[in-house]
């Protein structure tokens, strides 16, 4: 053979080769052409449809966070990678898989257990409604029931079909109703079989980059396994039982103030029955949660080093893409926490709201 | 040809004194560690180092960490990187053609001994580590290793597993291996070939920090070397160790053929 | 048993070797012949598939080179410029490596490889590794490797390099034995005396080309011409007018068809003849009139 016999031979096998991925990304996508509606109808009614998989979610929000938040600045900030077993609302398994470890959130009805590899430590805890943010609720079927609960057909669009853990999924853009949210749009991708969600996309108002994405690399529709989401305590690991669950959760049980029944317009939750509030819906969604000045000072100073930070009369406020975060009061103060997907001045708003209309238990 | 160059590799005391050397580090991780019963923080440090603390039987797959991301391809780089170039250097392959060894025949041959080379690696790595672990580290329950998921594996599934890792960390310097066999049949001089490997390894693992080459990433030839800790979770997550393995076989298919084409036809004019 | 036809190779912008047509029949010790740089180690490893050729072809115990290396390359003892062994190992582990790449089985393996020892006088070499030889040990080890599984056919590229005149003179009479049992030896060197003193057959190939290729009988056969020296030049020239070709300080070439004629004629005259012979050359002024200076030399332009 010729050298330029073998050299033509082996480059075409190399071409040939990387090309493969690229082909395969590039075969067309298979869209059934349902109507927006219909398909809203079947994602809002698969909400408690089980499902296993694989998930990547990728957050771009640069949250200044302090020892307090866990590792809520990472969830929405960087890339988290979870496998997860999904048999229903009170009975589920999501790992967050490190390099080196695994964190595990094992659920059933009497709470949450907390697994840790690298510090061999077992946590359980009730499972509180009032919560900080946590791997679970980054999964694309949790983002997609909390932005979808009061979305309607008018909301919706359709937008293309995309492969989606090797399935041709439809894709919807939900825009908010309110012109209090911060969010432009968000795009979802589902399975057209289960309605299970498998891709969300978050763009924030004036944003031309997603904020947020969170999607299946791989993904089952089946009912997992009672044993693959069932945990029992390994030899020799740590065990201890946590009444409380995070930073806002002692807030909710502790702290002796009742916020308003509405912030800026948005109505508190049902599930906000202590110190902390939950308003609005979908889309448009705040929380307030009340600081301690130990917990309020650190907070401040990471605030106000954060770029595209304003000092107004009540506090201080930054938005961060589509999360707009509020902390009221001053140096040496404890203060309200306001965050969530509302505007900036719907944020001073609900500072005014707060700080004028909490009443204070005895 | 395969059987001679095995017999060079086994007879040469050169080999023999890098295993060591590479053996070294991992049994002075554990000495150390055995002594002072200080853990790495968690999150921080090679896999499965702060759990070897409770669990010596551990051990062995820590020490693969250990020597997997920069020991073994140095070793793998120089050895492979020999393989042509240093027949060439010491005027020895033209003799090897002339015998007759065919050409394509003496690169398989020249991959081999390199594979056998990592085998062995891993094996006197994992056997040391095997004895130290038990001997020097925590001695957990006999019946029940823990794996990443928080579930227990039995004596058998934990060695099942010890050596499906070992087999990937084999495969993960296969990539290696065939980069520097690559350069190998292109330079003059050994080193050249060693020192092209280690450029190509020290790019990969800079680009893989790096968020805006997170296009490039999955193809990235370092990207699923540590991959190897997905077999300790429950169930076992094939999905990066799958890849890993499916990416050693393209870089071995790429510059094996690279290999091939230019030395099948090269002038050996040394 | 070397056949080229056309033999071409070029690197970059060099030509190398330019259109060589050799041919080696069965039985020749086939000198080489060309300075340095004239492109003898090139073509020698064109014949050996080692390099390739631009263009034209090599056949070699007749088939064809690289095509049939498989086939040929067995029957083939090389020694190529220098000898190349693994350093670290003794000559007897290297010939054991080289016997085990050959078709030869393990069972005669260390009588062979004995045997080539002892048949260019390394019989007696310890385990010591070959780093620690001296360049003639290495240049014996060499040919030990050529040596080994009785090749049909030699090709020895400077094969006494290195060696004292003993050492020379003992590689010369292995060679010359080698050849009387019936191995045919192509040897390349760019020393005359070595050529004359072995060589049937003689290649001259000068910046690439081939310039002379014949058997050294031939080259060195005598002129037709006859060679006398005399004190009384300027007699000898008148007597013979006519059939000098050349006159020398002390000598003068004459084209005659009877020696013994021409001695009469002269002893009659009274010129004092002191020598009186048949012209002859050397093969040093063969290849001398037939290249132009070593490539290595660079003049001021």
């Amino acid at each position: 053979m010729t050298p330029m016999g073998r050299w033509s031979i082996v480059v075409a096998g190399i071409a040939a080769l990387l090309a493969a991925p690229f082909a395969l990304r590039a075969l067309p996508v298979d869209d059934a052409g349902t109507d927006a509606a219909a398909l809203l109808t079947q994602v809002q009614e698969a909400e408690d449809h089980p499902y296993s998989g694989y998930v990547e979610s990728q957050g771009t929000l640069q949250l200044p966070v302090t020892d307090g938040f866990t590792d809520v600045g990472a969830l929405l900030g960087e890339e988290t990678r979870m496998r997860v077993w999904w048999r229903g609302e009170d009975r589920w398994r999501v790992d967050k898989l490190l390099t080196t470890g695994e964190v595990d959130l094992v659920h059933d009805d009497r709470g949450t257990t907390r697994w840790r590899y690298a510090q061999d430590d077992v946590q359980r805890s009730p499972d509180p409604d009032i919560r900080l943010p946590r791997t679970a609720d980054l999964l694309p079927p949790s983002v997609a029931r909390m932005l979808l609960d009061d979305v309607d057909a008018e909301d919706v669009e359709r937008i293309e079909a995309r492969r989606v853990a090797g399935i041709d999924a439809p894709g919807l853009r939900l825009s908010p109703a309110s012109e209090q949210s911060s969010i432009e749009h968000v795009d979802l991708w589902a399975d057209p079989d289960s309605g299970v969600p498998l891709r969300v996309a978050v763009v924030g108002k004036g944003a031309r980059t997603v904020a947020f994405t969170s999607e299946f690399r791989e993904f089952s529709a089946a009912t997992p396994s009672a044993g693959s989401v069932a945990f029992r305590a390994p030899p020799g690991a740590e065990v201890s039982f946590d009444d409380v669950l995070d930073i806002a959760d002692a807030a909710n049980q502790y702290a002796p103030l009742v916020p308003p029944a509405s912030l800026a317009g948005l109505a508190k939750g049902p599930q906000a029955d202590g110190a902390v509030g939950v308003y609005g819906a979908g889309m448009t969604r705040l929380l307030a949660v009340p600081l301690r000045d130990q917990d309020a000072g650190p907070l401040r100073e990471q605030l106000a080093r954060t770029p595209g930070v304003r000092e107004v009369r009540r506090g201080t406020v930054v938005a961060l893409g589509p999360l707009g975060v509020m902390l009221t009061g001053g140096e040496g103060d404890g203060g309200w926490l306001l965050a969530g997907t509302v505007t900036g001045d719907t944020l001073v708003t609900a500072a005014r709201d707060v700080t004028t209309g909490t009443l204070v238990r005895r | 040809m395969i059987a001679v160059e095995l017999h060079q590799l086994l007879r040469s005391r050169r080999t023999w004194v890098t295993i060591l050397m590479i053996d070294s580090l991992p049994t002075l991780v554990a000495v150390l560690l055995g002594v002072t019963e200080v853990g790495p923080r968690p999150g921080t440090g090679p896999a499965f180092l702060s759990a070897v603390l409770t669990d010596g039987t551990l051990f062995p797959l820590a020490a693969i960490a250990i020597v997997l991301p920069l020991f073994m391809p140095i070793a793998v780089s120089i050895v492979a990187g020999e393989s042509i170039a240093g027949e060439a250097q010491q005027g020895t392959l033209r003799y090897l053609l002339v015998r007759p060894v065919a050409r394509t025949r003496l690169l398989v041959a020249k991959l081999v001994s390199v594979m056998v080379f990592v085998l062995l690696t891993l094996a006197v790595v994992a056997a040391t580590a095997y004895v130290t672990g038990t001997l020097l580290l925590g001695d957990a329950p006999v019946a029940a290793t823990t794996t990443v998921s928080g579930t227990t594996l039995t004596q058998q599934e934990l060695i099942l597993r010890t050596l499906l890792a070992l087999a990937y960390a084999m495969l993960s310097m296969f990539g290696v291996a065939s980069i520097a066999l690559c350069l190998s049949t292109f330079v003059d001089a050994p080193l050249g070939a060693a020192l092209g490997t280690l450029a190509v390894l020290v790019a990969s693992t800079l680009l893989l920090t790096l968020d805006a080459a997170d296009s490039i990433a999955p193809y990235l030839l370092t990207r699923y070397w540590l991959a190897f800790v997905d077999l300790f979770r429950d169930p076992i997550l094939w999905r990066d160790v799958v890849r890993g393995a499916l990416l050693q076989v393209v870089y071995v298919a790429v510059f094996l053929g690279i290999a091939w084409a230019n030395f099948a036809t090269k002038d050996v004019k040394d | 048993m070397i056949r080229t036809h056309g033999l071409t190779k070029r690197y970059g912008g060099i030509l190398a070797v330019d259109d060589v047509d050799l041919d080696v029949r069965e039985g020749d010790v086939y000198g080489f012949l060309g300075a340095n740089g004239s492109g003898k180690t090139t073509t020698v490893r064109m014949l050996l598939g080692l390099v390739l050729a631009t263009s034209g072809t090599a056949e070699v115990l007749g088939e064809a080179m690289p095509r049939h290396a498989g086939r040929v390359l067995p029957e083939v003892g090389a020694l190529v410029e220098s000898p190349g062994a693994y350093p670290r190992l003794s000559g007897r582990a290297n010939l054991r490596v080289h016997d085990a790449l050959g078709r030869g089985r393990r069972s005669g393996r260390a009588g062979r490889v004995d045997d080539v020892l002892d048949r260019v006088g390394l019989g007696g070499v310890d385990e010591r590794p070959v780093a620690s030889y001296s360049l003639g040990m290495r240049q014996r080890l060499g040919l030990a490797h050529a040596l080994l599984g009785h090749p049909r056919l030699l090709v020895l590229d400077e094969p006494t390099n290195g060696l004292d005149p003993q050492g020379i003179h003992e590689i010369r009479d292995l060679l010359l034995e080698l050849h009387a049992g019936g191995t045919t030896i192509f040897l390349s060197s760019h020393l005359l005396a070595e050529i004359e003193q072995l060589a049937t057959r003689v290649g001259v190939l000068d910046r690439g080309r081939l310039v002379i290729e014949d058997d050294l009988a031939t080259l060195t056969r005598p002129t037709g011409r006859t060679y006398l020296r005399t004190r009384d030049v300027d007699r000898a020239r008148a007597l013979l007018d006519g059939q000098v070709e050349h006159v020398g300080e002390d000598h003068l070439l004459v084209r005659v068809d009877d020696v013994a004629e021409l001695n009469a004629l002269l002893v009659r005259d009274g010129v004092r003849v002191t020598e009186l012979a048949p012209e002859r050359r050397t093969l040093e002024d063969v290849v001398l009139a037939a290249t132009v200076a070593g490539s290595d030399r660079i003049e001021r332009g």
